[in-house]
């Protein structure tokens, strides 16, 4: 009898908690895209090609990375599923009071969290298999990784770790809920339902000075970020994080009396509609929502500022490539003795890479000392040079070696040697050619070489690094942020029920109520963003100049890509909400 | 004299199967200027009797005129307009907003009906004056005491001035002292203001400031009473004799 009142409960929860499974699935998916990154096409196409080192550490940083995830997705799924038990205690309380024993109804408890945990955790998995497929083709095509044929593959280890991972939690949520329940009083749990929300009446001339004072420090933290720069980690740094998180708590603090002030100082606003309503109700609810607010902030500015910043970085170190080896391959050879006469081309082809057969263009010369000193390549090599790549590249490469135009005719000797070349049709067997050939090199007092694939590969393991673990920690505090913002939206729904059920007959249309909702669920979700996009603009203005050093932030891609992320994660939780309290607020007019 | 209120043949039934008859073919109306009251024991009807006209509640049949126009049947949208324009509400609880203070809760019963915002401050004041909570405007409902409040929700019910004010149990929750205070002015009201009252209550006394009850058993009107020219207390003894013959028939369970 208890399972079949189980099963009925859980497929009302269902249909009531939308967010609760949602953040479940969300989490679960997450962390099996991130614990699965040995399916990814970028990693096997490193790993394929001798960067093995690379992937290695990129996993293992994901699996560090992966604990304090848990971490955080195990505080989200705790404080979801109290929400939800919390909305049901008077239901609990009923069954006790009927004559159920405490270890009855918390088995009920169990037997339901069970049920749900295991549903949405299949959810998750199957969302983020075709995730994960699909983050897959999104970097193979932002890194140009050729792409041989599509496969679809599922990581066994993955979906194992990710399952126990969230068993683990859902065992944590299991314990915690029976003991809490084990505690409470029954005239608590049949008394939950009723609005406990304090109510003081604060002044609001301390609303407003509250938020002008919060604007006044945050006006006082971009000013020293703006002209201290991001770098500096000194005492004053976290004065400065530390006036700016203050300044955001007192912002949303005074915010609505703020705002309540300000209109009711316009009557014709004021007094329009649901206008006093709707304001008074943001404002009885910010006085318990504002701490949470100014987390949300500050997390949702994590969030934007590590996907932006890493895909904004990814972007940049894929135009240093070019500029760090302008070469296919670039090969120095240093001769055993100063003087000696080597050839370059000859040894190679030696070696079974002929330059003329694998390349075009390409050129062997020495770089000399003259009699004086004077370090140089001979006037003769360095029009070959010019002849092949274009004065422009010539000059670069004197630039960088130092070195100056020596003329014809002297008496030199050769102190290095170089090769260099662009190679002509397939690269990859080029590559493997050359490598072969450079390994067998006898004769030399040692060499050094470095070709472009190389270097494209090294960059490239560095960006997937930055990218993949900015992707994953931005999604985990968004879809944190948002989660936490939905159910405390959710619940305050809940609690403003009779309120919408007085409006209801006092004669406020269906659509009137509805509308107040949505303004409240909206400025609930769009306040901490709004301030938090604000933030992160000053951040990334500042950010840019110390990246400016490095490269330059291609900053309308990862705004795109930040952009995109919000909305589909921020966006749908907050259409959820809408959603939820609505109905919410329908069953009960 | 103008009718407000005209029932007729209003029946509400509950369940499928066996039915059950909440309302029974209840015919009754009500004049510009009355002041009604609807007696009866607990499930005889009354609440629902008055959800069907508040139109919070539709009848299964019969038909319910406010001011010759029937509401039965009305389109939700209208039904919200209907509400808000013609009808104003005291209940026994979940009356006040507790986030707005009592001037705001006045208030909006106004800006919803998209009165102007010059003219709101003057109406509610005056409204507050003559239910004598001018000096609690200001403050929100948890401040006030209970007879405070109901007054406030008497004055946000009436500041409309609706055709047809309803009540339920308005003098439920409140000690002797303030359920009088709350009477007397609705008795103000509707000799000041003219405002037709439709009052539902099973104490005897709330029901003596009545002109006319109405005693409901078992969903059908079981017999009305006029006041005329008696006094409160003979009126009074008249509706226990009632409420004793009401009860009469069910001592044997007893």
């Amino acid at each position: 009898m208890f399972s079949k009142l189980a099963v009925k409960n859980v497929g009302r929860s269902f249909r009531d908690y939308g967010v609760y499974f949602l953040t479940v699935a969300f989490g679960v998916c997450l962390f099996y895209v991130f614990n699965a990154l040995e399916t990814q096409t970028v990693l096997q196409y490193l790993s394929n090609h001798q960067r093995q080192n690379i992937v290695e550490s990129i996993k293992g940083l994901i699996g560090v990375l992966s604990v304090f995830v848990w971490v955080v997705l195990a505080f989200l799924i705790l404080y979801a599923s109290g929400f939800l038990v919390r909305r049901r205690s008077r239901e609990l309380g009923t069954y006790l009071l009927l004559g159920m024993e405490r270890r009855q109804v918390a088995g009920l408890l169990l037997a339901e969290t069970a049920v749900t945990a295991l549903i949405a955790l299949a959810a998750g998995l199957a969302l983020g298999v075709v995730l994960s497929q699909a983050l897959s083709v999104f970097t193979a095509g932002l890194f140009a990784v050729p792409q041989t044929t599509f496969q679809f593959s599922v990581s066994v280890p993955a979906l194992v770790r990710t399952a126990l991972a969230f068993v683990g939690i859902f065992l944590l949520v299991m314990v915690y809920h029976a003991l809490s329940l084990f505690r409470k009083r029954l005239i608590d749990l049949l008394r939950a339902n009723r609005s406990n929300q304090e109510l003081r009446a604060r002044g609001l001339g301390a609303s407003v000075a509250l938020f002008l004072g919060g604007c006044a420090l945050l006006g006082v933290a971009y000013a020293m970020l703006l002209v201290r720069g991001m770098l500096r980690v000194d005492p004053l740094f976290w004065v400065m994080i530390g006036l700016g998180s203050l300044g955001t708590l007192l912002f949303f603090r005074g915010l609505s009396g703020f705002l309540l002030r300000l209109c009711q100082g316009r009557k014709k606003l004021y007094y329009k509609g649901l206008n006093l309503f709707i304001l008074r109700q943001f404002n009885a609810s910010i006085n318990t929502t504002y701490r949470s607010m100014t987390v949300i902030c500050l997390m949702l500015l994590l969030a934007i500022g590590i996907t932006a910043t890493s895909v904004g970085l990814n972007n940049t170190v894929e135009r240093m490539t070019a500029e760090a080896q302008p070469w296919s391959v670039e090969l120095t050879v240093w001769p055993e003795e100063e003087g000696q006469a080597m050839d370059l081309p000859a040894a190679l082809e030696e070696g079974g890479f002929a330059p003329d057969q694998w390349c075009s263009p390409w050129a062997a010369f020495p770089l000399c000392r003259d009699s004086q000193g004077e370090f140089g390549i001979r006037a003769a090599d360095y029009a070959a040079l010019e002849s092949a790549w274009g004065t422009e590249r010539a000059q670069a490469f004197l630039m960088r070696q130092g070195a100056e135009i020596l003329p014809d005719g002297g008496a030199y000797t050769a102190v290095l040697w170089h090769f260099l070349a662009d190679y002509a049709g397939e690269p990859q067997g080029a590559e493997e050619a050359f490598l072969a050939a450079v390994s067998g090199l006898t004769d030399t007092g040692g060499y050094s070489y470095s070709t472009k694939q190389a270097t494209w590969m090294d960059l490239m393991g560095t960006k997937v690094l930055v990218l993949f673990i900015g992707l994953y920690l931005g999604v985990v505090f968004l879809v944190a942020s948002a989660a936490v913002l939905a159910l405390q939206q959710l619940s305050q729904a809940a609690d403003s029920a009779g309120r919408y059920q007085i409006l209801s007959r006092l004669g406020v249309s269906e659509k009137a109520r509805g509308r107040s909702v949505d303004v409240q669920v909206f400025l609930a979700f769009f306040l901490p963003l709004a301030l938090a996009l604000i933030h992160a603009v000053v951040g990334m203005t500042a950010a840019n100049e110390v990246i400016a050093q490095v490269g330059h932030v291609d900053v309308g891609a990862s705004g795109a890509v930040t952009a995109l992320l919000l909305v589909v994660v921020y966006g749908g939780y907050f259409l959820a909400t809408c959603w939820g309290s609505r109905r919410m607020l329908r069953a009960s007019a | 004299m103008d009718q407000i209120l005209e029932v007729k043949g209003l029946c509400r039934n509950y369940g499928r199967g066996s039915i059950t008859h909440a309302v029974d073919h209840v015919d009754f109306s009500v004049e510009k200027g009355e002041f009604v009251g609807i007696m009866g024991p607990s499930g005889s009807g009354k609440t629902t009797l008055l959800n069907c006209i508040a139109t919070i509640d539709q009848p299964t049949s019969g038909s319910i005129r406010v001011e010759g126009k029937e509401i039965t049947g009305l389109k939700p949208k209208a039904l919200s307009r209907f509400r808000r324009e013609r009808l104003g509400f005291v209940f026994q609880d979940c009356n006040l907003l507790d986030t707005l203070t009592a001037f705001e809760n006045i208030a909006l019963a106004l800006t919803i009906r998209g009165t102007p915002a010059g003219q709101v401050e003057g109406l509610v004041k005056e409204t507050a004056g003559l239910l004598e909570i001018a000096d609690c405007l200001n403050k929100y409902p948890y401040q006030m005491s209970g007879g405070q409040q109901q007054r406030t929700a008497a004055a946000r019910a009436i500041v409309t001035r609706p055709a047809l004010v309803l009540a339920d149990e308005p003098t439920g929750a409140l000690d002797s002292k303030a359920a009088r205070l709350l009477l007397d002015r609705f008795e103000a009201l509707n000799t000041q203001l003219a405002a037709t009252i439709l009052m539902v209550t099973h104490d005897a006394f709330t029901a003596s400031y009545c002109h006319r009850i109405l005693f409901l058993r078992d969903g059908a009107v079981f017999t009305q009473l006029e006041r005329g020219s008696l006094s409160r207390r003979d009126f009074f003894r008249r509706i226990m004799d009632v409420v004793a013959a009401l009860g009469g028939d069910q001592s044997d369970v007893l």
